[in-house]
């Protein structure tokens, strides 16, 4: 989606932002899941829904169907981390700069602060808390800790779910091309030397 | 006591966050949570007159606005010796652009972004506003000089001199974790969740702002998206949030948009370093003065005098004169962002050193080892450990710097790239504050420890695990290190590169304590197993200790200023001696012939921090240092708009910081000799030398790679071209 903020003809910008605004005005809120836990449910029903321009998606998320009803204006990333309690995926911009929000859309990276839930019915959305299967920890996640490819850990979501993406999308030849496309996802602690260190790994499959 | 080196164990939290289940301020999940906005002052400086709430309160969602007249008014500054007020909450006066003038919940973040959008408030703006260091109306405030001998003397003596400016520009920490407070109110007990490297002055500046008692305060930081020093000062948005969710009676949660992080947290302020080296006919170093100043706000309190500190204790030099001032304009107040001043002032004065080095036609490093410090000149004491010569001849050795070719613009590579070898040293002053540590080991297979830490991604947790695992046989995998928790301990701001010096020390005595205890209970009854099937067995449920800790010259008041959540530091310049950590950098930099865009490909350094308590994370903690004195020096500056005051490249696509494809291989190693008497592991500190002075190598490095000196940061193409 276009950031409204970053530039092209601003009054024709401006009125895409209002009409979605307006559009979206006043937030509906309730949630099913049609094969999850009664826990998101419960959490995210209780607010008290003032009336306003809501829409029921049905995404996949984490390989569960759900049936969520949203606020049009939702971002992707406030639908997993407000309603849903999937806060492993961060907001450190909502401006798509710097990558701790992105999650994996229909198998592909994108920045879930970008995103509108509203594209979500019926696309399939994993983000970190889905990436292993079971209990048991994603090669790229034993590879992040082998490597300590993380300090404070608040950017590690997206870096995960980024570099997953740049393996498959066989951008990790080396590390000129693995620095190069993990460069949309900012490490400010500096983790940088470890998270090509443990890419470099899984992609020559040096890692279990 | 044990200080034998340790071994290389993973981050212990490193599972959970590679999981995403780590938990952070703004996903603490609250049953009838409010989400709250700010509505940011457009003008530099005056007063608000009007905020009409109406347009606000239609908004579907939002359920109350919240302005000036709904705070207590501000605390008044203590006097003389007293704390520092706490950041002021809601006033109508406006100080900065960027100010919060008013506060909006709703039952969702979208409708109270909205509603924020949607106030117009009346103001009175103060034109004659004060943007820049160098601005009219700016007001200059030297402080009290630093010197040793007669510098003024000993520069007549002189045969060689260099003297020249170095600026190190405004930058901001740009965290990734925004800045958010979560409040709740409940059975007379306020909670704040909030990612702050001080839960004590969280709960200091909130407590006086909303008049509350130390008991109706509970503030948790258990985990921090990095902190860099902005989160370690009170934060202006947690007393705003706290009165909110008094008032409304219900959880209130904000996340500060980053533009307005911009405004509202604090920055490295822009400094300028004026500085002039003597050497005599052998080519020593006999003489420095050394004047700085930075931009500051019209009441801040980050002090000009720590420029001073490092240069003097590096070289052995003892004629020295150290002059420093506070420029006041009108901006938000300025702050300690990672190693506030010795990267700065290392920037300025390894380049200077580098400059007259070359004046002199020595080798850089070689010039270096010819001046050693034993001594801090300042207070004429010793220091108890300096390890700068190893740090440099080890770091050469790595690096290879016999291959070098002194000429600058002699290496290059077959495509015409420039190639420029750089090295400089960094030094940072040690402090240690009191602990209070409770260490708790249960028959159930779980152990406890508590005390005053902070977790921000430097490994603090790391540290505290690998001495207890080395000195109990405890469960690692069942350790909960209860830390950033004012309900758990007694805490203290975690900064300053003193966090795991003031914290190790505890659980290094709890242990012994522990030890002790269980061998009391014992008695000469002979039990196996590890701690836990020790305890089962005697059909004790659980053991407790409690140890105190006071460093080394501080007594019982610093202890109390400790416990009440001041602040408590003790060092560098201790009773007996002066103790500093120690780096050196080499670097690697390669400049296109064309483009001139400089890239930075290899980086050796070796650090001298006393004893290494946790290896794997202490050598990610200088990577993350090397990252940022690359990004500093080739990248980070915040502009302000002279126009209007402010900052114009309030975001991440405008405010640019390294990313993965500016940095290459950082080789990082340790000199890993404890410190004999700081503390009784002998640890100094790292995070912040990690990054002094390598600002410095990139700019020696660029200057042996084209010839051109540069002077400020940072160093683009057009600077270059
Ligand atoms: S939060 Fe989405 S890119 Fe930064
Ligand atoms: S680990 Fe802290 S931002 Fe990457």
């Amino acid at each position: 989606m276009t950031d409204p903020d970053a530039g092209g003809p601003a009054s024709l910008i401006e009125l895409d932002r209002r009409e979605v605004l307006v559009a979206g005005a006043g937030a509906a809120v309730a949630l099913t899941l049609e094969t999850g836990t009664a826990q998101a449910q419960a959490s995210a029903g209780a607010e008290a829904a003032p009336p306003g321009t809501a829409m029921t998606i049905r995404p996949r998320i984490n390989g569960r169907a759900m049936s969520v009803e949203i606020d049009t204006r939702t971002s992707l990333l406030d639908l997993l981390r407000e309603r849903l309690q999937l806060t492993g995926a961060k907001k450190g911009c909502d401006h798509g700069q710097c990558g701790a929000c992105t999650v994996h859309l229909d198998g592909q990276r994108v920045a879930s602060c970008l995103t509108l839930a509203a594209k979500m019915d019926g696309r399939a959305v994993t983000t970190i808390e889905g990436l292993a299967e079971g209990d048991g920890l994603h090669p790229m996640q034993q590879a992040f800790i082998d490597h300590d490819a993380l300090q404070c850990g608040y950017c590690t979501p997206g870096q995960i779910m980024a570099a997953v993406a740049c393996v498959r999308e066989g951008h990790a030849t080396d590390r000129a091309s693995i620095r190069e496309y993990m460069s949309g996802n900012i490490c400010r602690c500096g983790a940088y030397v470890g998270i090509v260190a443990a890419i470099e790994a899984v992609a020559q499959g040096r890692q279990a | 006591m044990s200080v034998e080196p340790f071994p290389d164990r993973p981050r212990v939290d490193a599972h959970e966050k590679v999981r995403g289940a780590a938990i952070y301020a703004a996903d603490v999940a609250l049953p009838g949570l409010l989400h709250a906005m700010l509505v940011p002052a457009t003008i530099a400086k005056g007063r608000v007159t009007a905020v009409p709430v109406e347009a606000a309160l239609q908004v579907p969602g939002v359920v109350r606005v919240l302005t000036a007249t709904d705070f207590p008014p501000p605390v008044q500054p203590a006097g003389a010796g007293g704390p520092p007020p706490p950041p002021p909450m809601i006033t109508p006066e406006i100080a900065y652009r960027g100010q919060p003038f008013a506060i909006v919940l709703a039952e969702t973040l979208e409708a109270a972004i909205e509603g924020a959008e949607a106030i117009r408030p009346d103001y009175a703006p103060d034109l004659a506003f004060t943007p820049l260091i160098d601005s009219p109306g700016h007001r200059r405030e030297p402080v009290e000089p630093i010197t040793a001998g007669d510098a003024a003397d000993a520069m007549t003596r002189a045969v060689t001199r260099h003297s020249a400016e170095y600026v190190s520009p405004a930058q901001h920490h740009n965290p990734i974790e925004m800045l958010s407070t979560t409040a709740f109110w409940a059975d007379g007990v306020l909670t704040v969740h909030e990612g702050t490297q001080s839960t004590s002055g969280t709960k200091g500046a909130v407590g006086r702002n909303l008049r509350l008692e130390p008991d109706q305060l509970v503030v948790k930081s258990p985990q921090i998206g990095g902190g860099f020093g902005q989160k370690g000062t009170p934060q202006r948005q947690s007393a705003i949030v706290a009165h909110a969710a008094m008032l409304t009676g219900r959880p209130v949660k904000l996340v500060l948009p980053r533009g307005q992080i911009f405004h509202n947290a604090s920055f490295r302020p822009r400094s300028r370093h004026r500085i002039e080296i003597g050497a005599d006919a052998t080519g020593k170093m006999i003489a420095v003065r050394y004047d700085a100043d930075h931009q500051q706000s019209r009441s801040g309190q980050f002090p000009p005098a720590e420029y001073l500190e490092a240069a003097p204790q590096m070289y052995g030099f003892t004629d020295y004169h150290g002059t420093a001032a506070n420029v006041r304009i009108d901006t938000q107040s300025p702050g300690y962002m990672r190693a506030p001043h010795p990267h700065p002032s290392c920037f300025a004065f390894e380049s200077a050193v580098d400059e007259l080095a070359l004046m002199l036609e020595q080798d850089p490093v070689a010039f270096r080892l010819r001046h050693e410090a034993t001594i801090d000149p300042i207070h004429n004491r010793p220091h108890s450990s300096n390890h700068l010569h190893s740090c440099l001849r080890e770091g050469a050795r790595r690096f290879g710097w016999d291959r070098r070719t002194a000429a600058p613009g002699s290496m290059t590579l077959p495509d015409g790239t420039l190639v420029g070898w750089g090295v400089a040293s960094g030094a940072y002053p040690v402090h240690i504050h009191p602990n209070i540590a409770t260490l708790t080991v249960r028959a159930d297979g779980t152990t406890r420890f508590a005390a005053a830490a902070h977790e921000m991604g430097q490994g603090i947790r790391s540290t505290i695990e690998q001495v207890l695992v080395r000195e109990l046989d405890i469960d690692p995998t069942r350790l909960e290190l209860a830390i950033g928790d004012t309900s758990a301990a007694a805490q203290h701001t975690t900064a300053g590169s003193w966090g795991t010096g003031s914290v190790v020390p505890a659980a290094l005595e709890a242990a012994s304590r522990m030890k002790a205890a269980l061998a009391e209970l014992l008695g000469d009854r002979q039990v196996g197993g590890n701690l836990h099937r020790q305890l089962a067995r005697v059909k004790r449920p659980s053991l407790s200790v409690e140890v105190t800790r006071i460093p080394y010259g501080q007594g019982q008041k610093e202890l109390a200023t400790f416990q009440q959540g001041g602040m408590a530091l003790a060092g560098p310049f201790f009773p007996a001696f002066t103790t500093f950590s120690f780096i050196a950098h080499f670097v690697e930099v390669h400049v296109e012939p064309r483009t001139r865009r400089v890239r930075v490909p290899r980086v050796v350094s070796v650090a001298d921090c006393g004893r290494v308590v946790s290896p794997r994370t202490a050598a990610s903690q200088v990577r993350g240092g090397v990252t940022w004195a690359i990004s500093a020096a080739l990248r980070e500056v915040t502009e302000v708009d002279p126009r209007y005051g402010g900052w114009l490249n309030n975001d991440l696509a405008d405010y640019v910081v390294a990313v993965n494809a500016d940095i290459g291989e950082i080789d990082v190693s340790f000199i890993d000799e404890p410190d004999p008497v700081v503390n009784a592991l002998g640890v100094k500190g790292l995070g912040e030398v990690a990054m002094v002075g390598c600002a410095a190598a990139v700019a020696n490095g660029i200057h042996h790679a084209t010839g051109r000196r540069l002077r400020e940061m940072p160093f683009r193409i057009e600077t270059l071209l």
